[in-house]
């Protein structure tokens, strides 16, 4: 799927990406083109991509990349796919049901599942506070 | 018995649902329906609107008018009563096809079924349609139109205002080859064979050799008159952008020299100087020579007053985009100025805009640099976590440095023999 989401493999492209994306949500997918779960994630993003391009920007992060690593190490990135989110590059986090309010781990199962968690980030990116959604995960 | 039967009669087509096309819902109150006053409300206004329309159409039925074709797919009615689209596509007048349609006896049908099914009232099918009476006039208007078109098209500019004369020539050129013309001109525009001012701006040679290049052609009659359709030639100026065709022909003109002293029609010869006979009052200004140079509106040169006023052609191009940063500003106050990242977001966008104009941004993101992130098993701020991992990263990195630097590599010497070393040493020194 890295030909139809931009994948990005260096430190610089995350970070420029992270600094550029302005009143958008960011969405950094970190895994790997060669998992079954993180080709079904990047199913539904590229195809939830178009719906949602006018506040949400996506990205792909190969996880194999020796300077990606600095990111694996600070976000504590552990079990692939994770989603970590910005907004105006500052991290979204988020109540997803589990201990980790920081990012986002394993795949959505449905295309809405994914528009409404983005959704919720731009409210509360906007609003100021924390996204709730445990209720995405419950359904699941 | 029977009273009973009746009633249970009743009961069942009470119950039995249709569909009421006027007001588009389905209901089982039979014919009482079409006396509630929600069903008359929404037939008054259906008839209303389709009167209005039909109004439009008899306009037209009693002054039958020629339809240009481009205009024809505006001409479309929606026939209420029949449930079908009337198109106008194929028709030489303009509403032909709704007034066929109205007349026919197909539509009379169906507008009675209407009427008694949702009691418009009886007496009022004849504003709905079109009598035979009215049909028949109509068609005899229309022939007559046909046939005066006909005889205009076939007499040509004697309505020339300005070169009666000039005309009556080309006509006589002209009778002979006009059928190839027919099937090409539409019959209503008549094509002016000679220019009604008596300046030739351009040769025919010139212009059916710039035309042909650029796109539609002209028609050529042998005999050395040509034609140029008035229409085609404002279509191509307006379609085709105007720095493309306009040079060509300038150009063209300009290569040509001085175009005057060209006819463009055999039979026609408007010399330099001669004034017709309906210009004797008015003076006469010859530039002639320089309009052949620089072209003229004809043409599609540019105005003149665009070439020395650059500069107010710039300002409604700068006030654009004088209003782009007014606009983006009107944007940007819609977004909440409390919102993630507000401060960092119009800080950024001011530096994009400095580096999209190409000035230098004092930027502090070195190779090290890290978003603010919340960490999971740190407590505090997501600065003061960015922080701690930055001193944690550090640490990783210092203590293997400084292990390498300090520690020199040297040969395992056993106990035994620093012990026998520091014997040897001491047995010496005593």
């Amino acid at each position: 799927m890295e030909y139809l989401l931009p994948t990005l493999r260096k430190k610089q492209e995350v970070d420029s990406l992270i600094r550029d994306t302005l009143d958008k949500v960011l969405v950094l997918r970190f895994g790997l083109s060669s998992d079954a779960v993180c080709l079904q994630l990047d199913d539904v993003l590229y195809k939830s991509v178009k719906d949602v391009s006018k506040f949400v920007t996506v990205a792909l992060v190969d996880t194999t990349e020796e300077e990606i690593q600095v990111y694996l190490k600070y976000f504590d990135i552990t079990y692939v796919p994770s989603i970590v989110f910005f907004f105006n590059a500052h991290h979204m986090k988020m109540d997803s049901g589990s201990a980790d309010h920081t990012k986002w781990v394993g795949t959505f199962q449905r295309k809405q599942d994914f528009v409404d968690v983005v959704e919720e980030h731009m409210v509360q990116g906007c609003k100021s506070s924390l996204c709730n959604c445990r209720r995405y995960t419950e359904r699941q | 018995m029977n009273h009973n039967n009746k009633k249970k009669k009743s009961k069942n087509e009470q119950q039995e649902f249709e569909f009421c096309e006027v007001c588009r819902l389905n209901h089982n109150n039979g014919r009482r329906h079409n006396f509630f006053p929600s069903h008359k409300n929404s037939l008054s206004s259906l008839l209303a609107r389709f009167q209005s329309k039909i109004s439009d159409v008899k306009f037209f039925l009693k002054t039958p008018m020629l339809i240009l074709p481009e205009h024809t797919h505006q001409n479309r009615l929606w026939c209420v009563f029949c449930n079908c689209d009337i198109l106008e596509l194929d028709s030489q007048f303009a509403c032909s096809n709704a007034v066929g349609h109205l007349a026919s006896e197909e539509h009379l049908k169906r507008v009675k079924g209407f009427m008694w099914k949702y009691g418009g009232g009886m007496d009022r099918v004849d504003l709905f349609r079109i009598t035979e009476a009215d049909f028949a006039k109509w068609e005899k208007k229309c022939k007559s139109l046909k046939a005066e078109a006909a005889k205009t098209q076939s007499v040509g500019t004697s309505n020339d205002i300005h070169n009666k004369h000039n005309a009556e020539i080309v006509n006589s050129s002209c009778n002979n080859n006009f059928d190839s013309l027919k099937s090409c001109i539409p019959n209503y525009v008549v094509p002016l064979h000679s220019y009604t001012n008596e300046r030739t701006p351009l040769s025919g040679s010139v212009l059916s050799s710039s035309v042909s290049k650029t796109g539609p052609s002209l028609y050529n009659i042998p005999g050395g008159s040509q034609v140029q359709d008035a229409h085609y030639l404002k279509n191509l100026t307006g379609s085709v952008s105007n720095q493309h065709f306009p040079n060509s022909l300038a150009r063209e003109c300009s290569s040509y020299g001085d175009a005057s002293t060209g006819s463009v029609y055999s039979g026609v010869r408007a010399g330099i100087g001669e004034v017709s006979p309906g210009l004797v009052n008015l003076t006469h200004v010859s530039s002639a020579s320089k309009v052949a140079l620089e072209g003229n509106v004809h043409t599609g040169a540019p105005p003149p007053w665009l070439d020395g006023t650059k500069g107010d052609n710039l300002d409604p191009a700068l006030k654009p985009e004088s209003r782009e940063p007014v606009s983006s500003r009107a944007g940007k106050s819609k977004l909440n100025p409390k919102r993630v990242g507000a401060a960092w977001a119009e800080r950024r966008k001011l530096e994009l805009e400095m580096e999209r104009r190409g000035e230098r941004v004092n930027n502090n993101f070195d190779a090290n640099w890290l978003p603010n992130f919340g960490r999971v098993w740190q407590s505090g701020t997501r600065k003061e976590s960015r922080k701690q991992f930055q001193i944690e990263n550090d640490a990783m990195r210092e203590p293997d440095n400084h292990l390498e630097a300090v520690m020199p590599i040297q040969p395992y010497i056993s106990k035994r023999m620093r012990k026998d070393a520091t014997h040897d040493t001491v047995g010496k020194s005593i």
